[in-house]
């Protein structure tokens, strides 16, 4: 924060304030915009409770983010962007070259084992892969022309979480939460359900430069499974309730009694506020992770009842349970304790699986969204951190390619029903209306109020974004 | 690594960043330009290139017919699809450095040269970028031009690209004015002052004190009271071994009524072995130590526990911080160290540059190379002159008066030493072989064992041999060796065969000896300029060496070194302006909660300026006149009057000055990660002191975490907190959540944030826990005391002073009615159900005291 403002008085009461929010988890949103303040050098500080929304750079089309992560970057080719030509083409030498530095050799055109049909009155390709998402495919924006430029899985990943694959910079769900905080005052703005530690691991939800509060709270991680995960510390089986109440009312007087010569100090004060938000959180986090409550019939969509769903199924039903109690970015993570959709051999095999598990979970969360009116509100991203080739690793495999590969959204302010951008004739580089990773976070930040060049954070002597020194928001895809 | 700097690096190699393909910009670059512009000119005078209608020339006007066709056609397309970028209408510098809209500007051209070579479509850069030839030069970016659009193009060069613009390009401003820049406070070297005049004499003790008193006498302002002993004996004790006064070591000072009985427990500090633990742990953040690498590929540093076991030898020995710096920069180019003991202590330090997160799956191995160096030089940078150098990689540095020059020259110093074994991912960094006697008597049994069997075989086979010729030889002579094995008998052949394996399975398994990660020279060679830092466009050469505007007399770079060597010795040269002050300024920093320079990372100009710069020059010539020691240098601060005060509050020197950057008392200051980990453990009496070693349970170039996510390490060791695994990506939690620095990036500025997530910790952590319950478990095996004398005996453990009257009564109270109460609930069942609600009664009232500000805030 050193080095904000030259005008000791305001640092001084813009510390305290932020201090005193940054107990909280509900922290009111005016941090990212200390530094627009700070430059005017407008010593008028908002302080208590300025609505997250009134400090919007615009209005917002989403509220909330969930961000359904794809470990190990599933085939575009296979799933959500056909090419003819691929097919026609089998066993034939890519016509164009290959881009100079790849991750593995391949050989020739690939095509796909899967077929396409249209669905919906969008009449959207989608393979046979993906039969129920295919069902709310009237919901969905595909962009088939992302591309990134990292063809190994740590710097792909660390690119698509944190924008950068190699720095050390703050995950986007950490930006979202410093620019618009939690809705929740016992809960964390950003949650991650069973992450990776792999591949760039805590970065991948961490804070970095952005203070500690921002950053993702990890429910379990990708080698726990769902029922299981849980925040650290969050219980503790030894202590009764009645003993905990009486250990915080003896430390709340002792903390009192301390530093009463030393003055005002908001370090102190804060100190208190974190004891007590604690107490709170800790009946608020297994209240949200609690589903006995749930329906049968939700039970059944989400596929809790089957052993292929069940893991992932119950992640997707956390995620609108964090949702709707206001946490704004819940990033859900499929991936098994290897790289998940990292298929360079077998890819019929562990692109079946893969898609088996994740495929009604999805659907049944987007219908669940819409059903109870939050999709609106809710941007719902899916994606790996890359694409594959269309040409073959080995017999029946597919390398990394971040050339051209395709994610979706739904929901919170995107066209529906639509497909944006196109690769090549057989899916190897996106050509048509490119998006690249940094366009994707502009765009996300700007469907959530959030203007990308102006949410920034001054760390070490300049002015950071999520989105560095690119980034450009695609709005020919919002509604 | 350049953290925290302008980061355009990255993105040169995304399709945005091709766009640095087409162009020039900066300064460096502006005799190239101007040549290219030059031979263009040339070119084009001289060459009748316009088929189709000849008569303009790109110095000259166009025809009628060529300027309608450039209106109509040319100019639409160029602002619609590449002004965006590559246009200087919003001041801002074009992508790439191109311009595309005036004609000076494509003549001028980009990082790549010209743009358009007039008349020749095939030759353009801008052709083969339109038609998406090269992956790294697609434009535009966002989608290929229509066939059409492309076809308007690739005719008006053809006709020898007529323009009608006539704007002048913006001159691009580079140079650094060095004599100016050496005028900012950090970039000149600067003499010892004078101690100041002071009003009350009585106050100082140290040099210290002059400063911050006839500062706080100019603001009107009187220091703070002395702090009490028990205040200031629990304070000298964590700043210097990380560790609280045990009740014992606090009596024995309150008791020694000597005048110089701090001073001598300053001393005691100095001289245990805990102390280099401590400020071992300071120098660790700043050499962003790890035990693993972090970033894409996430192995183990197996051998990096062996340079943080020389940091905190360093510290312990008050090792000059000169020879500490230019051991770590070059100690391989040193002799080896005298000491038997230490005698690899030189090759352990040069860890330092190979120790940072290196992204080891990146499949350009150009690049990674690259990669490493930038990360050397910006941790180098960073961790001794507080510069960030990583900045100039792509261009000049926007702030300091750095430029790509400079960079580029300390980077040739860089990529002629050897940091890496092999690039080929998952690459591998160098590590030297620092044989043990038993590595080396092993190893000679092995090649002992190996030369035996040789000799076995050549004996063997002469012997075979002469029988064979004692048969007689017919007309064709005696054979080759290789023909005449397969003439002896099948016994023969068979022990030669053995005997042949056995030696080649010697050879597979080479005696394993220790090893250590280091540097050493590599092929020494001058360093081209990337240009936007990119390893694909090479501009001129930039012949090794250091910054210009750092001055310091004349230091020579050998032809046949890489000048790491020279390097450190310009680095610690007493004339050097930024070394020496940002060490003392770093002890500044970790003994009062904020440095004299508020950024002790970055002397640059967008860090902050000292708020007593003749203090912090008197600090660094003291400093050098002492040899750079760094325990002297402790001496003169915690001798102060200014470090004994007390941290009261006074409203109107609040007023005044709220952030205390005048030091009219001291700040008040929470524990490190560390020092309320090892806290716990002491006060339960569970620190193992045990020194240094490996506790990484992962084996050297491993994954900690590959494709899975499987934990493999293990933190629960009741040893000191600084020899734990230092796990990139995944802080072991309790770390992570009391603001240890992310270990990828050089930081001397530790942050203190509160967040709830602390507290849950000290409620429900395991460790919480069982360090109370250790706890009550010790006071209660002490028969025969009363509840009130077990209560002080945990205030004096605890706090480091007995309780209040109230207190202790208040404590009787709580442990009362937890018994009665909550204890009923949490107890099982049993025979021992009294004694059990007993115990968890204690455990409680221990961790409210382990988890209260006074435990963890220090005044």
């Amino acid at each position: 924060m050193a080095g904000i403002m030259s005008n000791r008085t305001t640092l001084t009461s813009r510390r305290t304030l932020l201090k005193q929010s940054a107990v909280g988890f509900a922290h009111l949103a005016f941090s990212a915009l200390l530094h627009e303040e700070a430059q005017a050098a407008k010593s008028q500080t908002k302080g208590g409770g300025v609505a997250g929304e009134s400090r919007l750079h615009h209005p917002a089309k989403a509220k909330r983010v969930i961000f359904l992560f794809m470990k190990g970057g599933p085939s575009h080719v296979d799933t959500f962007d056909p090419k003819p030509l691929l097919s026609r083409d089998d066993g034939k030498p890519l016509p164009f070259n290959k881009p100079r530095v790849t991750f593995a050799q391949t050989g020739l055109l690939l095509k796909s084992p899967w077929k396409f049909r249209r669905y919906g009155e969008s009449g959207l390709p989608v393979s046979e892969l993906f039969p129920e998402v295919a069902k709310r495919v009237d919901d969905l924006c595909i962009i088939n022309s992302l591309h990134g430029t990292n063809p190994a899985h740590g710097g792909a990943a660390l690119k698509l979480h944190t924008g950068s694959d190699n720095f050390v910079r703050p995950s986007m769900g950490a930006w979202v939460n410093y620019g618009l905080g939690s809705e929740n005052a016992n809960l964390p703005g950003f949650v991650t359900i069973c992450p990776t530690l792999a591949h760039g691991g805590v970065n991948n939800w961490g804070s970095a430069f952005l203070p500690a509060q921002y950053q993702g709270t990890p429910l379990g991680n990708a080698s726990v499974p769902s029922e299981q995960a849980r925040v650290q510390y969050i219980s503790n089986p030894h202590r009764s309730n009645s003993g905990q109440r009486a250990q915080l009312d003896l430390l709340a007087q002792m903390n009192a009694e301390h530093f009463s010569a030393a003055g005002p100090n908001p370090d102190l004060d804060a100190r208190l506020n974190s004891f007590e938000l604690a107490f709170r959180m800790q009946h608020a986090m297994p209240e949200a992770q609690d589903i006995s409550q749930e329906t049968a019939a939700a039970r059944r969509d989400y596929g809790l009842e089957e052993e292929t769903t069940k893991d992932f199924g119950r992640q997707c039903l956390l995620a609108r349970r964090f949702i709707e109690r206001g946490v704004r970015f819940v990033q859900v993570t499929h991936s098994d304790s290897n790289v998940q959709w990292d298929q360079h051999g077998d890819l019929r095999k562990g692109h079946t699986k893969n898609a088996l598990e994740v495929d009604r979970p999805i659907a049944a969360l987007l219908t669940d969204l819409k059903a109870r009116g939050l999709l609106d509100e809710t941007l719902v991203i899916w994606g790996g951190e890359f694409g594959r080739t269309p040409t073959a690793q080995g017999k029946n495999g597919r390398d990394h390619n971040p050339e051209g590969f395709t994610m979706w959204m739904a929901g919170g302010g995107v066209k529906s029903g639509i497909r944006y951008g196109a690769t090549d004739d057989y899916g190897y580089y996106a050509l048509h209306n490119k998006v690249h990773i940094h366009d994707l976070h502009a765009t996300m930040l700007h469907l959530l109020g959030l203007d990308h060049l102006r949410l920034t954070y001054r760390y070490a002597g300049r002015d950071f974004r999520l989105t560095d020194v690119a980034g450009r928001v695609v709005s020919d895809i919002v509604a | 690594m350049s953290f925290g700097d302008h980061s355009h690096a990255h993105s040169k190699s995304n399709a945005h960043g091709a766009l640095a393909s087409f162009a020039v910009g900066g300064s460096v670059l502006l005799a190239a330009l101007l040549l290219t512009a030059f031979l263009l000119t040339a070119l084009t005078a001289r060459t009748p290139v316009f088929a189709e209608e000849p008569g303009g020339s790109p110095g000259g006007k166009p025809t009628e017919s060529q300027r309608n066709f450039f209106e109509k056609e040319v100019r639409p397309l160029l602002v619609a699809k590449c002004y965006e970028c590559h246009s200087g209408e919003d001041g801002a510098e074009p992508d790439g450095g191109l311009l595309l809209d005036s004609r000076a500007g494509w003549m001028q051209g980009g990082d790549s040269g010209a743009a358009i070579t007039p008349g020749n479509p095939d030759a353009s850069l801008l052709i083969k970028a339109i038609n998406y030839q090269d992956s790294e030069l697609s434009m535009p970016p966002d989608g290929k031009l229509s066939d059409q659009e492309i076809g308007v193009l690739t005719r008006w060069i053809k006709m020898g690209a007529p323009d009608p613009r006539d704007g002048a390009v913006k001159a691009s401003s580079s140079g650094i004015d060095i004599e100016e820049s050496r005028r900012f406070w950090s970039f000149h070297a600067s003499p010892k002052p004078d101690l100041p005049e002071v009003r009350n004499t009585a106050w100082p003790r140290t040099g210290v004190d002059f400063f911050i008193l006839a500062n706080l006498e100019k603001h009107g302002l009187a220091p703070a009271p002395p702090a009490d002993r028990r205040t200031l004996l629990r304070r000298a004790s964590y700043d210097l071994i990380g560790l609280p006064p045990t009740p014992e070591e606090m009596a024995a000072f309150l008791n020694d009524a000597r005048p110089d009985a701090y001073a001598r427990q300053i001393d005691r500090l100095l001289a245990s072995p805990r102390y280099g633990e401590k400020w071992g742990r300071h120098w660790l953040d700043v050499a962003r130590y790890a035990d693993s690498n972090g970033l894409d590929e996430n192995v183990a540093h197996g051998n990096a526990w062996r340079y943080r076991d020389y940091v905190v030898r360093s510290f312990n020995a008050d090792h000059p911080y000169d020879a500490f710096v230019v051991e770590q920069l070059a100690g391989d180019l040193l002799p080896p160290s005298k000491q038997a003991e230490n005698r690899y202590d030189r090759l352990i330090a040069t860890g330092f540059l190979v120790l940072g997160p290196k992204v080891l799956a990146e499949v350009d191995e150009e690049k990674m190379r690259m990669d490493i160096v930038d990360e050397q030089i910006d941790s180098t940078g960073r961790a001794f002159m507080g510069l960030t150098l990583g900045c100039c990689r792509c261009h000049d540095h926007k702030f300091d008066p750095f430029s790509a020059h400079d960079y580029y020259a300390l980077a040739g110093i860089f990529k002629s030493t050897t940091a890496m074994e092999s690039y080929k991912k998952i690459a591998r960094w160098y590590e030297h072989e620092i044989p043990t006697q038993d590595d080396l008597r092993r190893r000679a049994e092995h090649e002992a064992q190996q030369a035996s069997l040789k000799e076995q075989v050549d004996a063997e086979f002469a012997s075979a041999k002469t029988a064979f010729l004692a048969k007689g030889v017919d007309e064709s002579g005696v054979p080759e060796d290789e023909q005449l094995e397969k003439k002896f008998s099948n016994e023969t052949r068979a022990k030669l065969k053995t005997l042949r394996d056995e030696l080649a399975k010697l050879a597979k398994q080479p005696v394993e000896v220790s090893t250590t990660m280091g540097v050493i020279d590599g092929e020494v060679a001058d360093a081209k300029i990337h240009l936007r830092g990119s390893h694909l466009k090479l501009g001129e050469l930039a012949h090794r060496g250091f910054p210009r505007v750092l001055q310091v007399a004349d230091i020579r770079l050998p032809a046949k070194q890489s000048g790491r060597l020279e390097l450190a010795r310009w680095m610690t040269s007493a004339e050097h302006p930024l070394t020496h002050r940002v060490m003392v300024n770093r002890m500044w920093r970790w003994h009062f909660g904020v440095g004299l320079v508020d950024t002790p990372d970055n002397f640059g100009r967008l860090g902050g300026r000292p708020s007593h710069p003749d203090l912090i020059n008197w600090l660094a010539q003291n400093f050098i006149e002492s040899g750079t020691s760094i325990k002297q240098m402790h001496r003169t601060l915690m001798l102060s009057s200014t470090y004994q005060m007390s941290s009261t509050h006074s409203e109107q020197a609040a007023k005044e000055d709220p952030e205390n950057r005048l030091w009219w008392r001291m700040n008040v200051r929470r524990l490190e990660a560390e020092e309320l980990r090892d806290a716990l453990l002491q006060v339960a009496e569970n620190l193992d002191l045990k020194m240094g070693g490996n506790l990484l349970p992962i084996k050297n170039r491993a994954f900690v975490f590959n494709h899975t996510s499987k934990d493999e390490t293990n933190y629960d060791l009741p040893r000191r907190t600084l020899y734990l695994p230092v796990i990139r990506n995944n802080v072991y939690m309790p770390l992570a959540l009391f603001d240890f620095p992310d270990p990828a990036v050089s930081s001397g500025n530790r942050a203190t944030t509160t967040i709830a997530p602390q507290a849950l910790f000290l409620l429900n952590s395991k460790l919480a826990e069982r360090m109370a319950r250790r706890q009550a478990e010790h006071l209660l095996a002490v028969k025969n005391l009363t509840s009130a004398e077990r209560i002080d005996r945990l205030y004096e453990t605890a706090l480091s002073r007995p309780p209040s009257a109230m207190e202790r009564s208040r404590a009787e109270r709580f442990v009362q009615r937890y018994v009665e109460g909550p204890a009923k609930d949490e107890a099982a069942a049993g025979e021992t159900v009294r004694d059990e609600r007993e115990l968890l009664a204690w455990q409680a009232l221990c961790q409210v005291l382990l988890a209260s500000n006074e435990f963890i805030y220090l005044r």
